[in-house]
């Protein structure tokens, strides 16, 4: 039984960093640009179905690298050329418009990809269980986890020690004194956008090595995201790593007990979060 | 020549004239203060000479540039800075965040991560002399949302003043304040303005700021302009009286 507990709250932790990774991204552009990317979930999709064609050629660690990076140069295009165009109007524009680049997306990866889940190799001295006893602690697991918690270390640096970071909590506090001052709004925006889409798009790479990979994988993990945000509170980076962390683990702990509840209990729990503190954990009041 | 040249300016806000037919010549190195009764038009005459609205008629000429077209961040760029009504500072960034934005805009410094070293110094220092003007050294690793009301407003100038201006508008920097802050705040306008003899013009609430600052006066009410002239003759005018006291002129 504990090693059954052990074993899904491992689950729940990994499954859990992806959603935070995602809902950080989102939080990013949603703090910025009041923009709520719909079209995030795809922008996952996108890193993984691009490292699974360039691992052939260039390797697991090489798509790894890689496939984030393309992603990433993909959002700050789309930025660019479609989402910055809403700026400014009524969040109805953005959602609608991120939301029809979302379902784009989709059919454009099941048309090129095709509709069958594809395998996604992972090396396989990473794949070996660490521990007879804890056969679910694989090498890729942990990985995972050293991965994405460097990936947020890394963010928390820009956004703390870095001329861009210092810009980008100023913009999301009062964007038009940012501009007052001075600082290129529309660049700012870009970037920030692209920093949101990279970090899906590396969700990606590592969820395609986890979960396998179907063009779906990207609507699947969207709404989690956005309830992790709501959880840890908009604006407060540590309190959506919290949220998404903390659902990843509730669902697998529910895994255990209530089977058929995995899905629900983190809906539930955003209910109580807005029922109880509706600023969210982490969150400051008086915001969303 | 004046250094601001403003010259017959007007708002209509559909049939709302909200400045009519303003005039307003500025020199360099002058400390003017714009009053006038609530609903005078202040603050609208204000955002047309920084852009942030249309002129429906006139002009605005800064060192002998027209500034038609030129929208409010170019302005900036152009030397004109400016602080709002309401405190614009960044509440959850400290003092010194909220000083080092724009000195690493006026350092030119942009959004590539690398930073010469000479510049990095420079921008420290200059970062650290801003604070001590302000006053704000010893709290400014502080979140500036946690300051006092005229400790806020000290950050505010301050970054208006990191930009290097070569005009400064500052729209009622003590509004809402008690009289220690008021004094505080006065004083360091006053300290500003003869150091460096930077172009002030600044519309203000408080008569004591005003004639303690100002080299020149302009009256607005109703939109139309009242008077202008020194302190002195500002006082002396039955006109302004009359529009203060709300009589019949």
């Amino acid at each position: 039984m504990t090693q059954l507990i052990l074993f899904n709250v491992a689950n729940g932790l990994i499954i859990g960093a992806f959603y935070a990774l995602m809902a950080i991204g989102l939080s990013l552009i949603m703090s910025l640009s009041d923009v709520i990317n719909f079209a995030h979930g795809g922008f996952l999709a996108i890193g993984a179905y691009l490292a699974y064609t360039l691992s052939p050629y260039v390797g697991f660690w090489g798509g790894l690298i890689l496939a984030p990076i393309l992603t990433a140069i993909l959002g700050l295009i789309a930025e660019k050329f479609l989402i910055s165009r809403v700026y400014g109007r009524d969040p109805l524009y953005s959602l609608l418009l991120t939301f029809g680049l979302a379902f784009i997306i989709e059919d454009s990866t099941r048309f090129i990809w095709g509709a069958q889940s594809v395998p996604y190799d992972v090396p396989g001295w990473l794949m070996s269980p660490l521990s007879a006893d804890y056969f679910f602690l694989t090498g890729y697991r942990m990985f995972m986890v050293a991965l994405v918690a460097l990936a947020v270390g890394g963010l928390f640096y820009v956004m703390n020690r870095t001329r861009l970071g210092l810009r980008i909590r100023a913009g999301t506090l009062d964007l038009e004194t940012v501009s007052v001052l001075g600082v290129n709004v529309r660049v700012l925006r870009n970037l920030n956008f692209g920093i949101g889409i990279y970090l899906a798009g590396l969700a990606g790479v590592l969820a395609a090595g986890q979960l396998g990979l179907q063009p779906t994988i990207g609507a699947s993990v969207i709404m989690p995201s956005f309830v992790a945000i709501i959880i840890g509170g908009l604006g407060s980076l540590t309190g959506t790593l919290l949220g998404g962390l903390l659902i990843g683990v509730a669902s697998g702990l529910t895994a255990v007990f209530l089977p058929s509840a995995t899905e629900a209990v983190i809906y539930v729990m955003m209910a109580l979060v807005l029922l109880i503190r509706p600023q969210g954990l982490l969150g400051e009041e008086g915001r969303f | 020549m004046s250094f601001l040249k403003v010259e017959s300016v007007s708002k209509h806000f559909g049939s709302l004239v909200a400045v009519d037919g303003v005039s307003m010549n500025v020199q360099k190195g002058e400390c003017r203060a714009v009053i006038g009764p609530n609903g005078a038009g202040k603050t609208t005459f204000f955002n047309l000479i920084t852009g942030m609205l249309g002129l429906t008629s006139g002009r605005v000429v800064l060192d002998g540039q027209d500034m038609a077209g030129i929208d409010p961040s170019h302005r900036v760029k152009l030397g004109m800075a400016r602080t709002f009504q309401i405190t614009e500072i960044f509440p959850e960034l400290t003092v010194r965040e909220n000083v080092r934005i724009p000195v690493e805009v006026a350092a030119g410094l942009h959004l590539s991560p690398r930073m010469p070293a000479h510049l990095k110094a420079s921008v420290n220092d200059r970062i650290e002399q801003l604070l001590e003007e302000g006053g704000l050294t010893r709290i400014a690793h502080r979140y500036a949302g946690e300051l006092s009301h005229g400790d806020q407003r000290a950050c505010e100038i301050m970054m208006a003043l990191a930009l290097n201006p070569r005009l400064l508008l500052l729209d009622e920097p003590t509004a809402g304040m008690g009289d220690d802050e008021t004094h505080a705040v006065a004083r360091l306008i006053k300290r500003i303005h003869r150091e460096s003899h930077m172009t002030i013009v600044l519309i203000e609430h408080d008569m004591r700021v005003v004639f303690n600052l100002a080299d020149r006066i302009t009256v607005l009410a109703e939109g139309k302009p009242l008077a202008e002239g020194t302190p002195a003759e500002i006082t002396a005018n039955e006109r302004v009286q009359a529009a203060y006291l709300g009589g019949a002129a």
